[in-house]
């Protein structure tokens, strides 16, 4: 498996740096261009702006592999088809991982810069940082960071299932559809059943089985932090059980059914 | 000598098209087997379902006695004839690719073939002409330690010299125990190697057998023999 992800890597490596050398740059050059509001305008522009160029890569990277023919490179090695979806979810969460660190470091660069140009005084005790954020938390907004590291799981496993979802979809339509036109329509198409298919049922279930989850979907009502993670915990639960599903659905596709 | 791969009713259909219908053949350890037939009569297609790209539509192949398998793809080497090296990697990445993927791969051997037909190992695959990402198919294909070769069009695109360089490679790599499959147009140039040939037309099988019965019982070369059967 780490062979899978370290070529994935290897392939993909040259597009990375340009991604980040680019970033750096755009960043400079707003920060030289307009000072404080540069580097703010630029550490809301990089996250929106990431989240499409990522998606883009996640889904060509697995798709290339089964529509193009350097995908045989892969496919005539003796690797299973669930060692295979695994490497690419993996190689996709690692890809994911990078970036959100790259962007933790834009803002700590920029959070040095802009508290300097405002003549802020810089002293950071992280202990301290981390007592000041549970507290404003706990006091205004009724959160602790147990419940942000909740929040987190949950957008992490989602995520998981988004791209398992995407996956899944490129996996059907070179299987069990192969022989249909229209492939990149297709896969869409099945993409978009597949996700309402998950979050029907993941809605369903969670209102089955979290008291919460009926207020969460009245917009009127306002529910605590302790609510709202005891409608997140059985959202991550099931998504995780679908995610499960829908690896072992696209490794025995990949192993039996596929025509590249 | 013992069976390597068998073929049992296999049958391949795209949309309404049949690719392949009913092919059954059997192919023996040690033998270099001639995969005969003009474009569009089943060849790439029955080596892509051998090695697993594809999946049949009905019927059962064997290697070695196990059915199709992820397992199975560790005991052929194959070479597609289409480029289907990664673009943006150097020749030696791609070396180092197959060393890292393949336990039979025999690293030493392949760099000498590359030196013997002169492909730089610092070149970019984008780079190369489409003789030298043949020369370098066929080099990569032959460096594995394996049972079954299966090698589509491997004198495509390549030099006249190259090409008696590869069949000569071919010969070399061949022992008893080491069964090759060989398609290819160019029926004079691989003839002289083959132990047995089968002939594929529209997706059935036409005829096969031993190369030299075959010459004996139709008073042909099998070059002559293939322009009888596809005239």
């Amino acid at each position: 498996m780490f062979k899978i992800i370290k070529y994935d890597f290897l392939k993909k490596y040259k597009l990375l740096l340009i991604t980040i050398i680019s970033s750096v740059l755009l960043n400079l050059f707003l920060v030289v261009k307009l000072g404080v509001s540069g580097s703010i305008s630029f550490l809301a522009f990089f996250p929106m702006a990431m989240i499409f160029l990522y998606i883009g890569d996640i889904i060509k990277m697995y798709s290339d592999d089964l529509n193009k023919k350097s995908g045989y490179m892969l496919f005539m090695t003796s690797n299973s088809g669930y060692k295979i979806i695994v490497s690419k979810v993996v190689t996709a969460i690692l890809e994911g991982l990078s970036i959100l660190l790259l962007y933790m470091i834009f803002i700590i660069i920029n959070s040095i810069y802009i508290s300097t140009a405002q003549g802020f005084e810089l002293n950071v005790n992280i202990a301290e940082v981390i007592n000041a954020v549970n507290l404003v938390l706990s006091g205004n907004l009724g959160f602790n960071l147990g419940h942000v590291f909740v929040f987190l799981l949950t957008a992490f496993v989602v995520a998981i299932n988004f791209i398992l979802t995407a996956y899944t979809a490129i996996t059907i339509r070179k299987s069990l559809f192969s022989e249909v036109k229209l492939g990149g329509f297709l896969s869409f198409v099945i993409f978009v059943g597949l996700n309402w298919a998950t979050s029907f049922t993941t809605g369903k279930l969670t209102s089955v089985v979290s008291p919460y989850y009926d207020n969460v979907t009245n917009f009127g009502n306002i529910i605590s932090a302790t609510e709202l993670v005891m409608i997140l915990l059985p959202v991550v639960i099931l998504s995780a059980i679908e995610s499960v599903i829908m690896i072992i659905g696209s490794g025995y596709l990949l192993e039996k059914k596929i025509n590249l | 000598m013992t069976q390597i791969l068998e073929i049992n009713n296999l049958t391949k259909k795209y949309y309404n098209k049949v690719a392949l219908e009913d092919i059954n053949l059997s192919f023996e350890r040690g033998k270099i087997y001639g995969l005969m037939g003009p474009n569009g009569s089943g060849k790439t297609t029955l080596m892509k379902v051998i090695i697993g790209l594809h999946k049949q539509t009905s019927g059962s192949i064997l290697i070695d006695g196990n059915p199709l398998s992820y397992k199975t793809k560790a005991n052929v080497s194959y070479m597609p004839t289409e480029n289907f090296l990664y673009d943006n990697f150097k020749v030696k990445d791609v070396v180092k690719f197959y060393e890292d993927m393949y336990s039979d791969f025999k690293t030493e051997y392949v760099l000498q073939i590359l030196k013997d037909i002169n492909v730089d190992t610092e070149f970019r695959v984008s780079k190369l002409s489409s003789g030298l990402v043949g020369k370098l198919k066929v080099a990569l294909a032959l460096s594995r330690d394996v049972d079954i070769y299966m090698l589509d069009e491997p004198l495509n695109g390549v030099d006249v010299l190259a090409r008696d360089v590869i069949m000569d490679i071919i010969v070399k790599s061949h022992n008893e125990n080491k069964t090759f499959i060989i398609s290819s147009h160019l029926v004079s140039e691989t003839e002289k190697v083959l132990d047995s040939v089968v002939f594929l037309k529209e997706g059935r099988l036409e005829l096969s057998g031993d190369a030299e019965e075959l010459r004996q019982q139709h008073g042909l070369s099998i070059e002559n023999l293939y322009k009888e059967v596809y005239k």
